[in-house]
């Protein structure tokens, strides 16, 4: 597993579409390190193919709570098998899942425009939102 | 050609149902191509599919002389990137055409920047699309660069302090 010094292990976990489009743009923050990736539907996989591993675990939301049940387990299977050391995830439902799993599993959360609490770092992109509340960050935004 | 997107995961019945009626009035004189998703209304006055490959859809894009879209991120960031103008349309909770209106919230804040054209309502659409042709968007300016700092100092701070992370945790 994490081999090589100065490498961490890190989950990128983006829905497709805009949230995978956010996530990306800061694809230099991981470049020395070893990554793979969560994301919702197959179309998008192709691409992210070259710079690490892809797990599409479909789409959920909270009107079909059976499609909640096995995205979740997909994730759980996913976390267990990669043990991430850190997960940078911009949401939605399904990376807020691999962040909930990979941090009961000791991993550090990256969390970026959306509201958990149990990131280490959580950024978002509008600044009425920083003013609002205390340990949240807006730097800037991405998009 | 107007490209018509709609975003995957949800239908969008009221937008495609709205284009196809303003194309019946003929209030818009150019092709219009779709991508609807799961939409069940299937348009008669315009090509239309489900989904597309990322290439064929950024094919698509390229050709559009403007777009008509959910307001989603994705696809307002695709229009600005490439210069097109985009009306937005956004998917409202009450219809079940997503889990929560930040959709509505984004056309707002998008809007005020001159960023989009938004249709709030199914109604605004034929005159919001009579605007679309001569809409210039303003350019949006973002910070990728600070963020992308941020992330960075925090993961150095992770490798440094070589904190109890699982797995080896050795940087």
């Amino acid at each position: 597993m994490a081999g090589s010094a100065n490498k961490l292990r890190i989950c990128l976990a983006a829905s497709s579409g805009g949230h995978l489009t956010e996530l990306l743009t800061l694809s230099d923050c991981w470049r020395q390190h070893e990554v793979f990736y969560v994301t919702t539907v197959p179309v998008t996989g192709g691409a992210l193919r070259k710079s690490g591993a892809v797990y599409v675990v479909g789409e959920c939301n909270r009107q079909h709570p059976m499609r909640v049940l096995r995205v979740f387990w997909r994730c759980l299977k996913v976390i267990f098998k990669e043990r991430p050391e850190v997960v940078i995830s911009t949401g939605a439902a399904a990376g807020c899942m691999v962040c909930f799993l990979a941090r009961a599993l000791g991993a550090k959360i990256i969390w970026i425009d959306s509201i958990t609490n149990i990131a280490g770092l959580f950024l978002v992109q509008w600044p009425e939102l920083a003013a609002k509340y205390r340990r949240v960050e807006y730097v800037g935004t991405v998009i | 050609m107007i490209f018509l997107t709609v975003g995957t995961q949800f239908p969008f019945d009221r937008l495609v149902r709205a284009v196809d009626s303003v194309l019946d009035e003929g209030l818009i004189d150019e092709e219009v191509f779709a991508q609807i998703g799961e939409t069940s209304y299937k348009p008669h006055n315009f090509e239309s599919v489900a989904s597309l490959e990322k290439r064929l859809f950024d094919k698509r894009l390229k050709e559009a002389s403007a777009m008509i879209g959910h307001a989603g991120m994705g696809t307002i960031t695709l229009a600005l990137e490439n210069g097109k103008p985009l009306l937005v349309m956004p998917r409202l909770k009450k219809y079940r055409e997503v889990v929560n209106d930040h959709q509505l919230a984004i056309a707002r804040k998008f809007e005020a920047y001159g960023h989009v054209l938004v249709a709030y309502h199914e109604k605004d659409l034929p005159d919001k699309a009579g605007q679309l042709k001569g809409f210039v968007p303003t350019k949006r300016r973002t910070q990728v660069e600070e963020v992308a700092r941020r992330v960075s100092t925090f993961l150095d701070g992770l490798c440094e302090s070589g904190q109890n992370l699982p797995g080896k945790g050795n940087c």
